[in-house]
């Protein structure tokens, strides 16, 4: 409890330091964070409470969803090497937000474009599911599928000639830019009820660590744990993508880097892993809206840098036992 | 006291006839070994009787109630199953493995089975870092803790040393005095089964 506590309690302090900076230096900034509710016409104040807020308030949603995937990924497939991507998850995502997109339904970061990178994650993740028969039949499946669906966003991406055809593109790529302070009411809603469901199932996961036999012999269906598993695992997916894209990475090492924290019950593991998904995202959102303005950098790329070595660092120092 | 009766099976794994036209009467209330040398399909036949792999032909019932019959959580509530092989990569405690996925009853014994196999020593630690025999008798642990009519046990003496082969023939003689119906798959030869009431070559059919 103590653990969650500090490191809870870094989110609020990277979140206002996250608001401070940006490609625009603001004068006084500190003033404006700290009164909200004032001079709601200085240019200032709407840079801070109008445009970085929302995109803070989605770095830290979207990575504790992402965190929480991570979770549900390993645990549900046993395997420490899984994530939402590895299932197809994401790559199915992407492909129903372009498909949305392409035949001019749905906008990028609208709650139609949720509604279609659901059935596209559902349909994919379903789809690996339904072919494999065992979980690491299931890894290795959904890297063929994950493969098949982001090879064909890539070629329609790379076909297209539309007016939109670059913010599309730049989506692919993930980046919190295209982040509208509406989509925030859709990710918080899916968030808390995500979350409580996988806290739900969580120790139904610290079975299937066990393997599939275990789960049986105690008279429980390992498949059926795994498809509510993946049912939440891909509304979190769903919303993630249509909202900002493919972000790398962030899934994988924050599950790994809670459990050298805290161990692996799955109970705690949930709310840890979603706090340092958040931590990773919003600082790596921040470096990239910031560090070299006015370009924004690709957020997939420091995600990647900044997990990376945090997750390589906690292992080494694991030695040689997975926690 | 449950009777396991097992008719003519045949089961057939990777298109090769491991087990063909077996039978054996089970007793209710003993502890039954069966034995034979290694691809004798001992395991398969366990994993049939747990009903863990389909089988080609013939039957097997608890109390006259063919296996494929029963759902998993009533196969769940008559028989507890202890696997052979184990490995873990995630460091949960071993009191943390003995109760998942256990009803609350069977939580209540978990101190009670960790005095009697030994391991009081080891039960905050990591699983990860057990050795094979004690790893093996976490598993023991899970199976046993469970209130069920049969026990079926593969190799479970296989990696423990002479003390922790007398506490886990202690305890499989424990329940069979209390009636359990305990099936042993073992590959040593008869000399080493005399706790066994009952042995059952399956090369001498």
């Amino acid at each position: 409890m103590k653990r969650f506590t500090l490191i809870l309690a870094l989110l609020p302090v990277a979140g206002l330091l996250a608001l401070a900076v940006g490609a625009t230096d603001v004068a006084h900034v500190w003033s404006h964070i700290f009164n909200p509710f004032s001079d709601s016409n200085n240019s200032a104040h709407q840079i801070i409470w109008s445009i970085r807020a929302p995109r803070v308030c989605a770095a830290i949603l979207i990575g504790a969803c992402l965190g929480i995937a991570g979770v549900l990924a390993q645990g549900s497939t046993n395997n420490p090497i899984a994530d939402p991507a590895i299932l197809g998850t994401t790559a199915g995502a992407s492909l129903g937000v372009l498909i949305g997109v392409l035949f001019n339904v749905v906008t990028i970061g609208s709650v139609g474009a949720v509604i279609f990178a659901a059935i596209g994650a559902l349909l994919a993740t379903i789809f690996s599911f339904s072919l494999a028969r065992s979980a690491l039949q299931l890894i290795t499946i959904g890297i063929g599928v994950s493969a098949i669906l982001s090879a064909i966003v890539g070629l329609t991406l790379a076909m297209i000639s539309r007016p939109d055809a670059r913010s599309v593109s730049f989506w692919s790529f993930g980046s919190l830019a295209l982040v509208t302070p509406q989509i925030l009411w859709v990710l918080l809603p899916v968030f808390v009820v995500a979350s409580l469901l996988a806290w739900k199932i969580a120790p139904s996961l610290d079975l299937l660590s066990l393997g599939d036999a275990s789960v049986r012999h105690i008279g429980h269906d390992a498949q059926k744990i795994r498809l509510k598993s993946f049912a939440i695992l891909a509304t979190l997916v769903a919303v993630t993508v249509s909202s900002v894209g493919t972000i790398a990475f962030l899934a994988l090492a924050a599950p790994h880097i809670a459990r050298f924290i805290n161990g692996p019950r799955n109970r705690t593991l949930i709310p840890f892993s979603a706090v340092i998904g958040a931590l990773i995202l919003l600082g790596a959102d921040t470096a990239a809206r910031s560090a070299l303005p006015p370009h924004e950098l690709p957020i997939g790329l420091l995600t990647s840098l900044i997990g990376a070595p945090i997750l390589i660092a906690t292992l080494k120092k694991g030695g040689d036992v997975w926690r | 006291m449950a009777l396991i009766e097992i008719k003519n099976l045949s089961i057939v794994r990777g298109g090769r006839k491991v087990i063909d036209g077996f039978n054996a009467t089970i007793k209710p209330g003993a502890i039954t070994a069966i034995i034979g040398p290694n691809g004798s399909g001992k395991s398969s036949l366990l994993a049939a009787i747990a009903g863990d792999i389909a089988y080609n032909s013939g039957s097997i019932t608890f109390d006259g109630e063919d296996v494929t019959s029963l759902s998993l959580l009533e196969q769940a509530e008559i028989r507890s199953v202890v696997m052979q092989e184990r490995s873990y990569w995630l460091s949960y405690s071993v009191r943390d493995v003995i109760a998942m996925g256990q009803n609350a009853e069977a939580l209540t014994r978990i101190d009670e089975i960790l005095v009697s196999l030994d391991m009081v020593d080891f039960a905050e630690q990591s699983v990860t870092t057990l050795s094979g025999g004690e790893a093996q008798r976490v598993e023991i642990a899970r199976a046993l803790v469970r209130d069920c009519e049969i026990y079926l046990l593969d190799e479970p003496l296989a990696a423990q040393d002479a003390a922790s082969k007398v506490r886990i023939i202690t305890l499989l003689k424990k329940l069979r005095d209390e009636g359990k119906t305990i099936l042993v798959i073992a590959h040593i030869d008869k000399s080493a089964l005399t706790w066994c009431d009952q042995i059952i070559d399956t090369l001498a059919q």
